[in-house]
């Protein structure tokens, strides 16, 4: 009987350490291996940018410089000890990721903020696929576009999401601004996009 | 001639302008003109936000957005949409929509039309 039970603990510490195991090694296999669709990825990658954005348009700019109205955010954030504008904040941050993914080749994926109609002439769409899907989210507000796309021999999955007017300084802003190629903006209308980048093979 | 001109210019602006309303039937059309008038308002400068969720703005033809904001007494609503609100989270309604040409009468029948627009899509789904 002694012998019996002594038996099936053996057993039994032998199956835990086997799923164990077989835990770890199915864990760790997931993880290096593609278990998520590049469209689905870069969907996950524009939510947190798009929330990230949104949280610090309403709880910091919103609430202190329309409720509060204790500083004012500004293009000339520097010389005028300003916030920065949300689409600043959101550029510089895509600068940020440019630079680590440009140290870290496993991680190269980009994204950037563009426009048909840019007051800086370097945030035109370059490619064909920038292109068209800059005018597919013009033209259908509400969705995105995903094509892929050959650059320097790699492919890659390419997401286009909509940049809209939130409010109307952002309409203003563009449409009095001295380098603007387009000055009848509206709040709700797509002035832009989002485009992510995400390399698939090559 | 130059009132000729002038008619026949209006009459397609007119046309352009019923032809752009007119291929969004979800946008039902109400009877008076109160509401009629509203609905040309709220397709020119609401839509483009509400119809979409833009910074939070709530869908008149999703019914949770709505159920709770039509307890409101209609002066708040008008009060919001005239002056410009900050909802939870500090979400924005601008002003008039943004759009500073309307007046106040307009920016009401707009709210009219956008109220009996989210307690038509209640009572549908409510039926359903």
């Amino acid at each position: 009987m002694k012998y019996k039970l002594k038996n099936s603990w053996i057993i039994l510490s032998f199956t835990f350490i086997t799923v164990l195991v077989a835990g770890i090694a199915w864990a760790s296999d997931v993880g290096d291996n593609p278990s998520i669709t590049p469209r689905t990825m870069a969907d996950a990658l524009h939510m947190v940018m798009d929330s990230d954005r949104a949280v610090y348009t309403k709880k910091i700019v919103n609430r202190l410089v329309k409720k509060e109205k204790v500083i004012k955010a500004s293009e000339h954030f520097e010389d005028e000890k300003a916030l920065v504008l949300p689409a600043q904040m959101f550029r510089f941050g895509a600068e940020m990721v440019a630079e680590k993914a440009e140290k870290n080749p496993d991680i190269n994926f980009s994204y950037s903020l563009q426009s048909l109609w840019p007051i800086n002439k370097q945030n035109a769409p370059a490619t064909d696929a920038e292109k068209e899907g800059l005018k597919f989210v013009v033209d259908n507000k509400g969705q995105n576009y995903y094509t892929t796309e050959e650059l320097g021999g790699i492919t890659y999955f390419t997401a286009v999401y909509a940049d809209v007017a939130v409010a109307p300084v952002c309409a203003s802003c563009h449409n009095d601004h001295k380098d603007t190629p387009k000055s009848d903006f509206k709040v709700g209308d797509v002035m832009g996009g989002v485009v992510i980048r995400i390399p698939i093979s090559g | 001639m130059k009132h000729l001109n002038i008619f026949i210019l209006t009459t397609c602006i007119g046309l352009f302008v019923n032809t752009a309303h007119a291929d969004k039937p979800e946008y039902i059309k109400f009877e008076g003109k109160h509401l009629e008038h509203g609905r040309s308002i709220w397709l020119d400068t609401c839509e483009n936000c509400h119809a979409y969720g833009i910074a939070d703005s709530p869908n008149p033809l999703v019914p949770e957005d709505w159920r709770k904001r039509l307890e409101q007494d209609a002066k708040v609503l008008y009060t919001h949409a005239i002056d410009g609100f900050f909802g939870p989270d500090h979400s924005m309604m601008p002003a008039k929509g943004g759009n500073d040409s309307l007046t106040d009468d307009e920016v009401k029948a707009a709210v009219d039309y956008m109220t009996e627009l989210a307690r038509y899509y209640i009572k549908s789904k409510k039926e359903e």
